[in-house]
């Protein structure tokens, strides 16, 4: 018996540390997502009490990420339809903001690559966040997203390609600061 | 695919995200060697997952979480290392506790409609967030049941977060139930009213008036995780 009482404090421990570690890559996501601080932090919210009333639900703590960030993917979907917003380039406000003379490049990159990414349909710019971000499998963001894998990789195939028409447009100098220029892949 | 392409922009894809089988890898390595032009699409291709992870590795702060405390995360790492020995030691005392002694194995983990069930080591951080007067009475119940089955000696520290419709509770125009919070207040359960929740009434024109024993400023989700970062015991009404 007291085996079965640590056992479940261990999992309710573990169930905890599962929230606390993941929180900030979900507001990461959620931002990523939404080019919002604020709807990235609500939606963070509701995942984690959904999480917490729904834990009973979740047996295998090898998927508990995938699990985390498919209830914040359904969180999204329910913001959307109550809303009736499909947060889509083509109504959002692409802030590209002045740049002062001694702004870093790299935050102008920075915010050129995030305007590139609000830009993309949410269905393109989901898949290719899970995939960049998180790293994420394709299978895992099927799962995720509840879609097939073929359909994660077209929406990754056009998510990608519209990010390189958009972002081809920066000159090389602009591109990348010393430090996080990348070698040739060969 | 063009016709000229002999690896399709699917099949790059996934090259660089480590989706392919080792020979279709090293199929997409031969292929690339013999086309500069192939070598520039992968290039191109990677370059472009690395901006995507440049532009989100810093990412802005919602503002209302600016009143919450965040640790740096060298104190946070020390703190899960000290976390895990807590946890370590504390399982290991249970363990030899119950070994040792035998005694009920009742206590752990609790359900809301059965307090006997509580357990004797740990506080608890209550949750409401339904306007249901059988709710509210039920979480109150809970947090006097927790607050008698303390072992002696050991107090046992309770708080009760509001948010949504369980703000009820803590709103003065409304609550039925402020004999009973002030009775609790002195028991020292300590009240939360959601910061959100207030706003979102807020900005509905709801002049919001709490309790005097609640205390605004924290969103229900950051106290109830500020709480279980710190080994609470979570049960939502």
């Amino acid at each position: 018996m007291a085996y079965k009482k640590l056992l479940i404090i261990s999992q309710r421990r573990a169930f905890r540390r599962l929230l606390a570690n993941n929180r900030d890559r979900l507001y990461r996501m959620a931002f990523a997502w939404t080019g919002n601080p604020q709807l990235a932090d609500d939606l963070v919210q509701q995942t984690l009490l959904k999480a917490l009333d729904n834990q009973k639900q979740l047996r295998d703590f090898s998927a508990a990420e995938g699990w985390l960030f498919r209830i914040l993917a359904n969180c999204l979907t329910d913001y959307r339809r109550a809303k009736r917003e499909f947060l889509s380039g083509d109504n959002l406000e692409l802030v590209d903001k002045a740049t002062p003379e001694n702004r870093f490049k790299e935050e102008q990159l920075v915010q050129k690559v995030r305007n590139a990414v609000q830009a993309l349909p949410i269905n393109h710019r989901q898949v290719v966040t899970l995939v960049d971000l998180e790293e994420f499998s394709y299978a895992s963001v099927a799962q995720i997203l509840d879609i097939p894998v073929g359909t994660v990789m077209s929406r990754l195939c056009r998510g990608r390609r519209a990010l390189r028409e958009r972002l081809l447009e920066i000159k090389p100098h602009e591109s990348f600061s010393p430090a996080v220029k990348i070698k040739r892949v060969k | 695919m063009n016709k000229d392409e002999k690896v399709s922009e699917e099949q790059l894809n996934a090259f660089i995200d480590g989706e392919l089988e080792p020979e279709e890898v090293s199929n997409v390595y031969d292929e690339a060697e013999q086309s500069a032009e192939l070598d520039q699409r992968l290039c191109k291709q990677r370059k472009l997952k690395e901006l995507v992870k440049l532009a989100y590795r810093d990412v802005p702060e919602p503002k209302r979480r600016s009143h919450v405390r965040r640790m740096p995360s060298s104190v946070l790492g020390l703190a899960m290392v000290a976390s895990v020995l807590l946890v370590l030691g504390a399982s290991i005392g249970l363990f030899l506790h119950d070994f040792l002694q035998q005694k009920s194995p009742t206590a752990g983990y609790y359900t809301a409609g059965n307090p006997q069930t509580v357990g004797t080591m740990e506080n608890y951080i209550l949750h409401v967030a339904s306007g249901d007067p059988e709710h509210i009475k039920r979480a109150l119940q809970t947090a006097q049941d927790l607050l008698s089955s303390a072992e002696p000696g050991a107090p046992r520290r309770v708080e009760i977060v509001a948010n949504e419709q369980g703000l009820n509770l803590l709103r003065s125009d409304i609550t039925q139930f402020k004999n009973e919070i002030r009775y609790l207040a002195n028991e020292n359960v300590v009240f939360y009213a959601c910061s959100k929740s207030i706003q979102r009434l807020e900005e509905k024109g709801v002049v919001v008036k709490l309790v005097p024993e609640a205390i605004p400023g924290y969103t229900a989700l950051d106290r109830v995780v500020l709480r279980m970062k710190d080994g609470w015991e979570y049960i939502k009404i």
